[in-house]
């Protein structure tokens, strides 16, 4: 019994030296070459979407309406081709599923568009099923599963669907809250929604009908975050974009430190619109302002 | 000695105690016999005229002249015994209710002086002024307003206190006696033929009368806000709630924006067409997060002025630019759609113009001089996908530099780009 007490002892000791040197040691954002042209030297425009999935990156320019691909290699990139569609004339969200296949919000007709891996439009995501109300979608995110979870301000709802567009979920928004604008899926399956005017993050536990706030406000913090981001161990990071920063928040919601300032040179923002960060740790930031794409080694 | 000796002695004990210690307190200064409510006077002689004022503080009027002042020393103005926005409390706690839903600003910082003479005055409970002219002071515009009114509200004219608390309330917001419609439905019955009449029988009695009608009087007839929606001017509810006599009635007979696009519809068109949008303009709420369905006091029947409505998500934007020591005026001004569009653009920002350029020329005559290059050829040093343009160098809500530039003119500004000049 002693020796279960001393070990108990130790064990939550280590546990707190781990908990303290993490919370003093906030992640890096070591800078890498920044995104400026497509493969034909033409620059971005403007652009307010990013997805990286594997090697595979995908960013929305939405000043000049159309979608560029570039292969990740290391801390390289190569671009891989422009997707332009006459029905995403202004893309401003972008993901990938587990097929390549890219998904779109178009800011003007506010609707995701389904677009091939060889760059072909295959339709609108429809959500199948007993959809009450119309429906109309502020931002997504596909799992690693490929099931699509749709931000619908319309209705004030999260639509969770399987890849064949059914609805598996239908979570209200909670009647305490200021003006959610993007959703993530962490690691675990829950789903974390940034309230942008509250400065808050709520978390939908994985199967779970209920949204619960995760972090306290977050005003002393963060100006107006209007994406959210989820990395590797839960760490999640908030766009803030007219703070022109990164705020990185544990998994718990608590407040781990901001990283990036404002400006116009290599490794600034001016007005941040989406990030992702990769399976190895690499964000990507469209960086609207800056008519680039930033991208980071994050580090420990 | 037996217990009921022993409690006997204890209790007496207890009392002879409390005796000393409460005649020490009545005295506490030792004054000579027939000195108290006197002794002051010596000196104060002119305090004689304030006590033949016909309402008096209740220690003024027993002489406690000690139970504010400490006749010796002290560290508060005036030889007040404690600080002079906390004292009054010290009597008068309970003036705040506990869980009060509303309290009046002097109060909370203690500013009882604002409307109480604290040794006495003319008027009851020691009011500077009688009546309604006492709220007037602070409140001026309204009061403005109310003496400008066509149509009147009778309990306005008589006295704020008909609706209004003057402390605290517990009941309401706005320092108001009890919750709307409760308090409006007091006098205006319900059930009345005439009301139903002129509410083209809807059931009201239990909807925010606030909504349409102004509660201090209006120009407009049936003391509607200053500004109507037309359908609430012309008495055609219907156009928008379903029939009266339906179980719903006050139901509107669309959700969201497309209950204003029956009669907007080119400008929910122009609205929806826009590549960006303002998102609150889509979501459940739609058109009525920034305005009145019914009738306001601002134009486009706003629900407030552009500043705090604007600010109640973009608070950080409003909170920088009131830091900001020098600020744009359209920005210090709440005149944020002098630059920005509040539905929808096609441009960054929900700016008003394609080029931030001729947004700025709108108003600033740059043209007319030279200036540094800017416009599509004159690329960002800085930034090779960025061209320069006034917000290069111009934070366009404000900031701590001159002119409201990013950086201090001086030295920092030019060498952003200027990197051979840095010394």
């Amino acid at each position: 019994m002693r020796n279960a007490l001393k070990y108990m002892f130790f064990a939550s000791m280590s546990l707190a030296v781990v908990a303290v040197s993490h919370a003093a040691e906030p992640l890096k954002f070591k800078m890498m070459a920044p995104i400026y042209v497509d493969g034909k030297g033409a620059g971005i425009k403007q652009p307010e979407g990013v997805s990286c999935r594997g090697n595979a990156l995908v960013v929305a320019d939405t000043g000049n309406g159309r979608l560029l691909r570039y292969t990740i290699a290391g801390d390289n990139w190569t671009p891989s081709g422009e997707i332009v569609l006459p029905q995403l004339p202004f893309p401003i969200r972008v993901d990938v599923n587990s097929k390549g296949e890219i998904f779109a919000l178009d800011g003007k007709s506010r609707r995701i568009v389904r677009v091939g891996a060889s760059g072909d439009f295959l339709g609108y995501v429809v959500p199948a099923g007993d959809v009450q109300g119309a429906v109309v979608p502020r931002s997504f995110r596909i799992d690693r599963n490929d099931n699509l979870y749709l931000l619908d301000v319309y209705s004030a709802r999260v639509l969770v669907m399987d890849p064949s567009g059914k609805i598996q979920r239908e979570i209200p928004f909670p009647k305490d809250h200021g003006f959610f604008s993007d959703l993530s899926v962490d690691e675990g399956g829950n789903i974390l929604l940034l309230d942008s005017v509250g400065k808050r993050v709520f978390r939908i536990a994985k199967n779970s009908r209920e949204i619960a706030p995760l972090s306290e406000s977050l005003k002393e913090d963060v100006y107006f975050p209007a994406a959210i981001a989820t990395g590797r161990q839960g760490t999640i990071f908030l766009v803030d974009q007219n703070g022109s920063g990164i705020v990185i928040l544990g998994p718990d919601g608590s407040f781990r430190g901001r990283r990036l300032s404002m400006g116009w040179k290599d490794g600034f923002l001016r007005y941040p619109a989406q990030m992702c960060v990769t399976e190895n740790g690499t964000a990507f930031i469209a960086d609207r302002g800056n008519n680039r794409v930033d991208g980071f080694v994050v580090t420990e | 000695m037996t217990l009921r000796t022993k409690t006997a002695l204890v209790l007496l004990a207890i009392v002879s105690t409390t005796a000393v210690s409460l005649s020490y307190s009545q005295d506490k200064f030792r004054l000579k016999p027939g000195a108290k409510g006197k002794v002051c006077l010596t000196c104060h002689e002119s305090f004689k005229e304030k006590l033949k004022l016909p309402f008096l503080h209740t220690p003024v009027k027993a002489g406690d002249c000690s139970d504010c002042h400490n006749p010796h020393t002290s560290s508060h103005g005036k030889l007040l015994s404690e600080n002079v926005n906390r004292i009054c409390f010290s009597c008068h706690g309970g003036i705040v209710p506990e869980k009060a839903r509303s309290v009046h600003k002097v109060v909370v910082e203690g500013n009882c002086v604002k409307c109480h003479d604290p040794h006495g005055a003319k008027n009851k409970n020691n009011l500077l002024q009688a009546g309604n002219a006492l709220c007037s002071g602070c409140h001026q515009r309204l009061a403005k307003e109310v003496a400008g009114n066509k149509f009147k509200h009778n309990p306005v004219e008589k006295g704020c206190l008909n609706c209004h608390t003057p402390h605290a309330s517990a009941k309401a917001l706005s320092l108001l006696k009890s919750d709307v419609p409760a308090l409006c439905v007091a006098c205006h019955k319900p059930d009345a033929p005439a009301f139903g009449k002129q509410h083209m029988g809807y059931p009201v009695a239990k909807s925010n009368c606030s909504s349409c009608h102004d509660p201090h009087g209006s120009g407009s007839r049936g003391i509607l806000w200053g500004i109507p929606h037309q359908p609430v001017a012309n008495k055609m509810c219907n156009q928008c709630h379903l029939d009266p006599s339906s179980p719903d009635a006050l139901k509107t007979r669309k959700a969201g924006y497309e209950l204003c696009r029956g009669c907007h519809n080119t400008k929910m068109n122009e609205i929806l067409g826009g590549n960006r949008i303002h998102w609150p303009v889509v979501d459940k709420m739609s058109c009525q997060n920034c305005h009145r369905p019914h009738a306001s006091r601002e134009n486009a029947l706003l629900k407030e002025p552009q500043l705090p409505l604007c600010g109640k998500c973009h608070g950080d934007t409003i909170e920088r630019l009131d830091k900001s020591l020098v600020k744009h005026k359209p920005a210090q001004e709440g005149s944020c759609t002098k630059c920005h569009m509040p539905h929808s653009s096609n441009n960054v920002l929900l700016l008003d113009n394609t080029s931030p350029i001729n947004l700025c020329g709108t108003c600033h005559d740059w043209q007319k001089h030279s200036t540094h290059p800017i416009g599509e050829k004159a690329v960002d040093k800085r930034n090779r996908n960025v061209t320069m343009d006034c917000s290069s160098c111009h934070a366009p809500h404000g900031s701590e530099h001159k002119r409201f530039m990013w950086f201090d003119v001086k030295r920092e500004l030019c060498e952003q780009c200027h990197e051979q000049y840095k010394r």
